[in-house]
């Protein structure tokens, strides 16, 4: 008896999108004799998970909005925010500078102090070569020029260039620091992941289907 | 004077819930021991996007090193510097391990697939190793009977190398797994869904997968199989079962009637020992943990006559696979590709029979392919160039991610590959730890070989765009090693002759009527299927095997 209402809810949640109105049907359903345990670690586990995806994706927490950079000395850390800009330039989605970037790597840094000093010392001896390379001193036009040069070895195995460590350990970095956060993962790429469901969606085009 | 059981279960993994639900619905009291924490999944299982965790789910830089596992997920993993292992020289080894309530149930990957006879009676058919000591007609009606219970989603598909099961219904294909099935089915191979513990729909009073892709997290709803959510409810509800956590078992007590008297655990932070008495002990630890148990509980190893214990370790050969994209998704919509994390699995279709029999190795293996949208672009660091160019490829490339890996390609046994007490490395409660012996031959080298070729076949029949730098290399350089898959077997292998090996076809120790071992330690080879489902349906039957004996029936 109560199965055959449960299915009914079931279907139901096939025409569902958000975990608002998933919730609420469980809330409803779950009044329903028999339901209660069904529904009961659903509801327990959705009240404690921000599985919402999209626009309905948490906020990311201010953690780096009004952060003081503690790692970085402040010409370094002017320097790296705009190495990591010409990297992930903010376009018609986000990029390094609404991520905060740079303070992520700061953050990330000042706190390897304990476990990791080896990724302190690798990050001095970059922004060094950044310096020497003439990166902190350039105007924002012969930083571009830099970074195009410094990327070379990247595309040509013939090219080499003395601050392409930098620049690859920046771009890691950088590239980390962007897609974890909400403006890269949820804005710039739309995952789609860590959300609640009815229904997985299976692939509906015919041409997936022949090779 | 110390409390008394019906049964001990040592460990709460697949085997070990299974083994304490079954016998305290049979009216035993039993007595599980874990030697890691309780888990709350509630509490304790950390969906957060990766923007909300403070160090994106790395952990703070170095912390978790001495952890398996990521900021997510590893307090249900293993404490490295509480439990080390040590390695012989030529040894290349990674033991993954899960020291909590639930063990590697709470993060596995689901996989559910049945062995088939060609497996079981591999020895017989091509002169190598051992035939095991149940056939697939033994252990259908414990197929049958784990899988009604824990729910598995698949097809039927009717091939004699993958034996169907009681199924529900398979989860839909996405993309990138429509295009690698169209590819498979022009190669002329077959294809289907994995065979996934997770459900589609209510199942058991359990609810179906809500897509979420967070299984090696924890599952905070139970619509994967795990034994918190799974096996212990049925267990507790019965009132015949005692759960005690943070109890590290330490060794086997036997009495003077060669029996086994019960065992003594650890109380993991006081340090205090303490002895439990029962009439039957089944260690289900996990396979090494289980035989370093046995190994410490008597001298030259307990229950060890034949001299087989310890050897013949086993793990499916990894490594090899090839990831990039699939041309014909690139620039697409983004999907819910990651939700469920499967896959499709193309069953083994060499060496099953004479009409396919290979010159050149024996044995086989299984193969998986997805593909589409990932949390984390894992590709982008590595993809050259920078600025709008370049994160345009990405998001590009983002949706069209794809890549083939091996699923259980089949290790040779051999006596060689063996585990010991180490004479100087203890744990942090004392114990002396394992040490581990473990190389490749070369038909496990051309097993991962073959499958190389394979899987780069089937990705450009898919259309596929290798990543460059993305072949991993079959051999890792470092001494010709190959990888493993945390699917270790052997070391306790079932004979049906007491010479042979270490336990019974219902993993009885030979020597010792009241002691059972229940994981993978039976295993004479491995096969080329997920192991988890096989150790179940063997604890189940090993199960019914000490109900019969503990009534007095002689079986």
């Amino acid at each position: 008896m109560s199965h055959f209402r449960l299915k009914r809810c079931y279907i139901v949640f096939d025409m569902l999108a958000t975990r608002r109105e998933l919730l609420d049907l469980a809330l409803r359903a779950a009044a329903l004799p028999g339901a209660a345990e069904f529904f009961s670690a659903w509801l327990k586990a959705a009240g404690g998970h921000p599985h919402a995806s999209g626009s309905n994706a948490p906020p990311e927490p201010p953690l780096l909005r009004n952060y003081k950079p503690k790692f970085f000395q402040p010409e370094d850390f002017e320097a790296l925010q705009s190495f990591t800009e010409i990297l992930i330039p903010t376009d018609d989605t986000p990029g390094a500078r609404e991520a905060h970037c740079a303070h992520y790597i700061d953050f990330v840094l000042q706190a390897a102090a304990e476990y990791a000093p080896q990724m302190q010392t690798q990050w001095r001896d970059a922004m060094s070569a950044l310096r020497q390379v003439g990166f902190h001193a350039a105007t924002a036009q012969g930083r571009a020029a830099l970074v195009e040069a410094m990327s070379k070895p990247e595309r040509d195995p013939s090219a080499s260039h003395p601050a392409y460590p930098a620049y690859r350990l920046i771009k890691q970095q950088n590239t980390f620091a962007f897609y974890t956060s909400r403006a890269g993962m949820i804005e710039a790429l739309d995952y789609k992941g860590n959300s609640y469901n009815a229904t997985f969606p299976a692939c509906n085009h015919p041409e997936h289907h022949v090779v | 004077m110390a409390k008394s059981y019906d049964v001990i279960v040592v460990g709460s993994g697949a085997c070990g819930g299974w083994a304490a639900m079954e016998l305290s619905k049979a009216g035993m009291k039993v007595l599980m021991l874990e030697a890691g924490s309780h888990i709350d999944p509630a509490k304790d299982f950390q969906h957060r996007f990766l923007y909300q965790m403070e160090y994106r789910g790395q952990g703070k830089p170095g912390l978790l090193r001495r952890y398996a596992g990521s900021e997510r997920n590893y307090r249900i993993m293993i404490d490295n510097e509480e439990n080390p292992y040590t390695t012989s020289p030529e040894t290349v080894y990674r033991w993954g391990r899960s020291r909590v309530l639930g063990g590697r149930t709470l993060h596995w990957s689901r996989a559910s697939d049945r062995m088939a006879d060609y497996e079981f009676k591999a020895a017989s058919r091509d002169g190598y190793g051992m035939d095991w000591a149940v056939s697939y007609a033994d252990l259908t009606p414990y197929y049958d009977r784990v899988e009604s219970f824990i729910g598995v989603s698949a097809a039927m598909e009717g091939l004699p190398q993958f034996p169907d099961g009681v199924f529900l219904p398979p989860m839909p294909l996405n993309c990138a797994e429509a295009i690698f099935t169209a590819a498979c089915k022009s190669l002329g191979w077959r294809s289907t869904h994995r065979r996934l513990a997770q459900l589609t729909r209510m199942h058991n009073n359990r609810p179906p997968c809500h897509y979420c892709g967070n299984c090696s997290n924890g599952c905070d709803v139970g619509a994967m199989f795990n034994t918190v959510a799974v096996t212990l409810p049925p267990a507790l509800k019965t009132g015949n079962l005692e759960v005690r956590t943070d109890s590290v078992v330490a060794r086997v007590r036997m009495n003077n009637e060669n029996r086994a008297q019960g065992v003594t655990y650890i109380e993991r932070y006081s340090m205090k020992p303490v002895d439990v008495d029962s009439k039957y002990v089944i260690l289900a630890a996990s396979t090494l943990e289980n035989t370093r148990l046995l190994l410490l509980s008597a001298k030259g190893g307990l229950a060890n006559s034949s001299g087989t214990l310890g050897h013949y370790m086993m793990d499916q050969v990894g490594g090899g696979g090839v990831s990039g994209i699939l041309p014909k998704l690139k620039g697409g919509p983004s999907r819910l590709d990651d939700g469920k994390a499967a896959g499709i699995t193309i069953p083994n279709f060499q060496n099953i029979d004479k009409k396919t029999e290979r010159k050149d190795f024996i044995r086989g293996y299984v193969m998986n392919a997805t593909g589409g949208q990932t949390e984390y672009p894992q590709f982008a660091a590595s993809l050259p160039g920078y600025g709008s160019e370049w994160k345009k490829e990405v998001k590009s490339r983002y949706v069209a991610q794809a890549r083939v890996w091996i699923a259980g390609g089949e290790m040779l046994a051999r006596k060689e590959n063996f585990v010991e007490l180490d004479p100087e490395v203890k744990d942090h409660w004392g114990i002396p730890v394992l040490k581990i012996h473990f190389t490749h031959c070369d038909n496990d080298r051309k097993i991962i070989a073959d499958f190389q070729q394979k899987a780069e076949e089937l990705f450009r029949k898919a259309g596929g765009e290798v990543m460059p730098g993305s072949v991993r290399r079959s051999e890792s350089g470092r001494r010709g090693a190959l990888g493993g898959s945390i699917h270790e077997v052997g070391t306790a292998r079932m004979s049906a002759d007491p010479k042979d090996g270490v336990l019974n076809s219902f993993c009885q120790t030979h020597d010792i009527a009241n002691l059972y071992v229940f994981g993978g330690n039976a295993f004479p080879s491995t096969g080329d299927k997920h192991p988890t489902l096989t150790m179940m349906a063997l604890s189940a039957r090993g199960c019914d095997h000490l109900i019969e004996q503990a009534k007095g029936k002689k079986v």
